[in-house]
């Protein structure tokens, strides 16, 4: 057995009062996929933001090529080929694909040349992942899955040696993510380290070698992959036996439309939506899957009434809620989950408890009382499992995943009657996605209508009503689950014509 | 929280501790004897009760104009143009005065002063407007629109309203006694300060306990999500730009009609731009800004002080807030570096 490339051990980092690695100890092989997998919250980004100079260990030791080393700094990581992928994104939204690739490099030349050989490297690792993705885009107009896909050929162009990747499939399509299961592979076999950070088992059976499970900030199971069955993996993470299953929810009784969606077409952020056109019964889950950036986003400020729209109508229980002159305000009557709750969801240096009471702020009286709000922010934190559950906490120190369920705890804790959730289990573990889900089917069974857009085509498949696939700005087709075919939908996704199905 | 509570506390001890260092440095440069003159300096911005009250007299206008820099800033928002404000409001002010000379008091003083401000609100909310409706940067437009302001008023002296009596001085008419705003207890200390403290508890309440405040916070952290929350944008910017602007006008029609006594040339020696600094050594703070507003203006008047007793030009007063301001904001920039890397 060859020696590591990088070993940690007996990693110890505590957070205040709160421990996140406990006596971690870890080795990273050359030519080797290690999934580090674990729940929320299980120390695992922690572990490797160590390793990535990013924070610093409170004790053990850090070996890179068998001399020991402490990082003060990700660049003085970077300069010994460790590269880290984040969950959450560090591009810089107004420079452009390739600038942003460019603009990493620790010698980033002050001139840059179309054709100087950085440039070309740069477009080569583009190219490998993302070969539709236009190079000169800016990164802000860009979806959540082409942003990871950026995110990580930068940190390939910085020829790192120990790729460590945080939840990378989570905002992938099928296709990306069985493209980076390849590319995993493939950079593996180069003789690269990969470290794959994820709590999907789907990763874990795809490319891992070997598997190291976390839990409460301590390694819990150490194995080679093909030596561990799914369910054995679970109980290792979960640590009390199997996750009960979930129920598909039932289908609505009365076929009456709540819903009517008609020839709707707007324009958000330079993308546009065109002959969007669908009927939802009370109680009806339609799922929305397609690529990510094919007007998903543009579909789900629409529907929320967030942008005026450019023609249609939008008929929600007799009433048109469609826009022609947005003031950007949200109806009491709908609920909404938008994709990157920093950005759309969530005032980022405000705490919990504001945050929590964004929807009721109209009702408060002009003194509103902290006492109130912290009060009613304590039971929603405790009831939507937001860690750590502190009310006074700025919303920007919180994860991904718990942000998430910040959102869901205000969003899905009233009485919609439209409810729409764009990624809604983004960065969340089994538990807390299943948790997601069952407020989701509450509300359709108390007879809201719910639009699910996500990229989890399981998911979709095992619990939408009806699944419409949305691919350049219009829906590609429109299904019913029991009829719902993966090739179909994929073929949909890819953008054949609706007779092909 | 401890922790935090000493950074800062540090940090006001050190910035003053750099400041005395800088200052010592340039009086002795400018060969003056550092201690003596410092410490006349302090008597004679604070020493007597006359002292006292010209300190306060110059805190006035600037705690008005940093009143107008905290507001905006509590949405977001960079306002430099206090300067503008202010002079539009001794215009507007005194249009009041020149059009009825002999109106009387009840009536005339109280339309001055509500000129005054509405021609700073009214000022300042084109910056508000442009900035809300055309996204035009608003530091820029208001500190171009300074220019404007002071040649407006260099306009009508020289010009319609100049006063024939005054043989040639680019003046308006002497203020009636009705148009005089009333000072306190025989000093030139006018209730212009009154209604500042009084603003700046009122702004302080209303940002920190109401719904209000809320929006505005809202609204400053992530704009999309505030008007999701039913906060319009577009009308907060026009009303904190506006209620900013009505309180530098305000500030220049107070220092017009009871310190000037009629409106001319140079009416404000930098209080605009004191006021931003203030603002900003406040942390953007209302009541915050008192003390330091009454600090400065101690600073000017001491001076002024020195100049004429002790030969010292009073332009080292103007190096001396220079210091300060340096000494101060570098002090709290590292605070604020140390309390975000350690929390």
């Amino acid at each position: 057995m060859t020696a590591p490339l990088a070993s940690l051990s007996a990693i110890r980092k505590t957070f205040g009062a709160v421990v996140a690695n406990d006596d971690v100890s870890l080795e990273i092989r050359a030519g080797e996929v290690l999934a580090l997998l674990g729940e929320n919250g299980a120390g695992k980004s922690t572990l490797m933001k160590i390793l990535y100079g990013f924070y610093q260990p409170d004790g053990g030791t850090l070996h890179v090529d068998g001399a020991q080393v402490a990082f003060a700094s990700p660049r003085e990581a970077m300069a010994r080929g460790i590269g880290m992928v984040f969950q959450q994104f560090s591009l810089i939204p107004a420079l452009s694909v390739l600038e942003n690739l460019l603009a990493a490099l620790p010698d980033a030349p002050w001139l840059q040349r179309r054709s100087s050989t950085l440039v070309t490297t740069a477009q080569r690792w583009l190219r490998q992942l993302a070969p539709d993705l236009d190079p000169d885009r800016p990164v802000r107009n860009l979806s959540v899955g082409e942003r990871q896909l950026v995110e990580l050929a930068r940190v390939l162009n910085l020829d790192a040696r120990v790729v460590i990747l945080d939840e990378p499939t989570s905002v992938l399509t099928p296709g990306e993510t069985e493209r980076l299961y390849g590319f995993i592979r493939s950079l593996a076999a180069q003789g690269k380290a990969v470290v794959l950070i994820t709590h999907k088992l789907a990763d874990v059976a795809a490319c891992a070698d070997r598997i190291v499970v976390m839990r409460g900030g301590r390694v819990v199971d150490r194995a080679a992959t093909r030596d561990r069955t799914a369910a054995q993996l679970i109980e290792a993470m979960v640590g009390r036996g199997a996750v009960g299953s979930l129920e598909p929810p039932e289908p609505p009784s009365r076929n009456v439309p709540k819903l009517i969606v008609r020839d709707l077409a707007a324009v958000v952020q330079e993308r546009s939506i065109r002959n969007v056109a669908f009927e939802l019964a009370a109680g009806e889950i339609l799922g929305v899957a397609g690529v990510s950036g094919n007007g998903q986003f543009a579909l789900a400020e629409t529907l929320a009434g967030l942008v005026p729209v450019s023609s249609g109508d939008i008929v929600l229980d007799g009433i048109d809620i469609a826009s022609r002159s947005a003031d950007g305000s949200i109806s009491a009557d709908i609920a909404y989950i938008p994709e990157r709750p920093l950005d759309n969801a969530v005032v980022a240096d405000l705490d919990l408890a504001l945050n929590l009471s964004l929807r009721e702020i109209g009702d408060l009286p002009f003194f509103p009382s902290r006492r109130t709000s912290e009060r009613r922010a304590v039971d929603l934190i405790a009831r939507y499992d937001v860690r750590p559950p502190r009310p006074r906490l700025q919303a920007s120190l919180l994860s991904g995943g718990n942000l998430q369920k910040l959102v869901i705890a205000r969003e899905l804790s009233g009485k919609p009657q439209l409810v729409i959730a764009c990624y809604p289990t983004m960065g969340l573990d089994v538990l807390a996605a299943q948790a997601v889900y069952r407020e989701l089917f509450r509300h359709a069974a108390e007879g809201a209508c719910v639009v699910w857009i996500s990229e989890e085509l399981d998911d979709l498949l095992s619990y939408a009503h009806r699944i419409a696939v949305m691919h350049d700005g219009e829906f590609a087709g429109i299904v019913r689950r029991e009829h719902a075919d993966r090739q179909v939908l994929g073929r949909w996704m890819a953008g054949a014509a609706v007779e092909a199905a | 929280m401890m922790r935090t509570e000493r950074i800062r506390l540090l940090a006001v001890g050190g910035g003053g501790a750099a400041f005395l260092i800088a200052a010592i440095i340039f009086l002795l440069a400018i060969g003056r004897p550092p201690l003596t003159t410092l410490g006349q300096m302090t008597l004679y911005a604070f020493g007597d009760g006359y002292s006292l009250s010209e300190s306060l007299v110059k805190a006035t206008p600037i705690l008005l104009c940093a009143l107008a820099v905290i507001l905006p800033a509590r949405l977001g928002l960079i306002t430099v143009g206090g300067e503008g404000q202010l002079y539009i409001g001794a215009l507007t002010g005194t249009a009041v005065v020149v059009t009825f000379p002999h109106g009387p008091l009840v009536l005339l003083l109280p339309a001055m002063l509500a000129a005054g401000a509405i021609g700073g609100g009214l000022w300042s909310g084109a910056a508000g407007l442009l900035r809300a409706r055309c996204n035009v940067n608003e530091t820029i437009s208001t500190l171009l629109m300074n220019y404007v302001a002071v040649q407006l008023v260099n306009y009508v002296i020289y010009g319609a309203w100049k006063d024939p009596g005054s043989l040639g001085w680019p003046a308006s008419i002497a203020f009636p006694p009705a148009a005089t705003v009333p000072s306190l207890m025989g000093t030139r200390v006018h209730v212009g300060l009154i209604v500042g403290v009084i603003a700046a508890i009122v702004l302080h309440v209303g940002v920190t306990y109401t719904r209000w405040g809320i929006a505005l916070k809202v609204l400053a952290g992530n704009r999309k999500v505030g008007a999701m929350a039913g906060f319009s944008f577009v009308r907060q910017t026009l009303l904190v730009m506006a209620i900013g602007g009505a309180l530098a006008g305000f500030a220049g029609i107070c220092e017009t009609s009871a310190i000037q006594g009629r409106l001319q040339a140079g009416l404000s020696v930098g209080y605009g731009l004191t006021g931003f600094l203030v603002a900003w050594l406040s942390g953007q703070h209302f009541l915050r800004a008192v003390p330091i507003a009454i600090l400065i203006g101690g600073l000017i008047a001491a001076g002024d002080a020195l100049q004429l007793y002790s030969k010292i030009p009073s332009a080292s007063a103007t190096i001396l807030q220079g210091l300060l301001f340096v000494a101060a904001l570098g002090a709290s920039g590292l605070a604020g570096r140390r309390i975000a890397r350690h929390g």
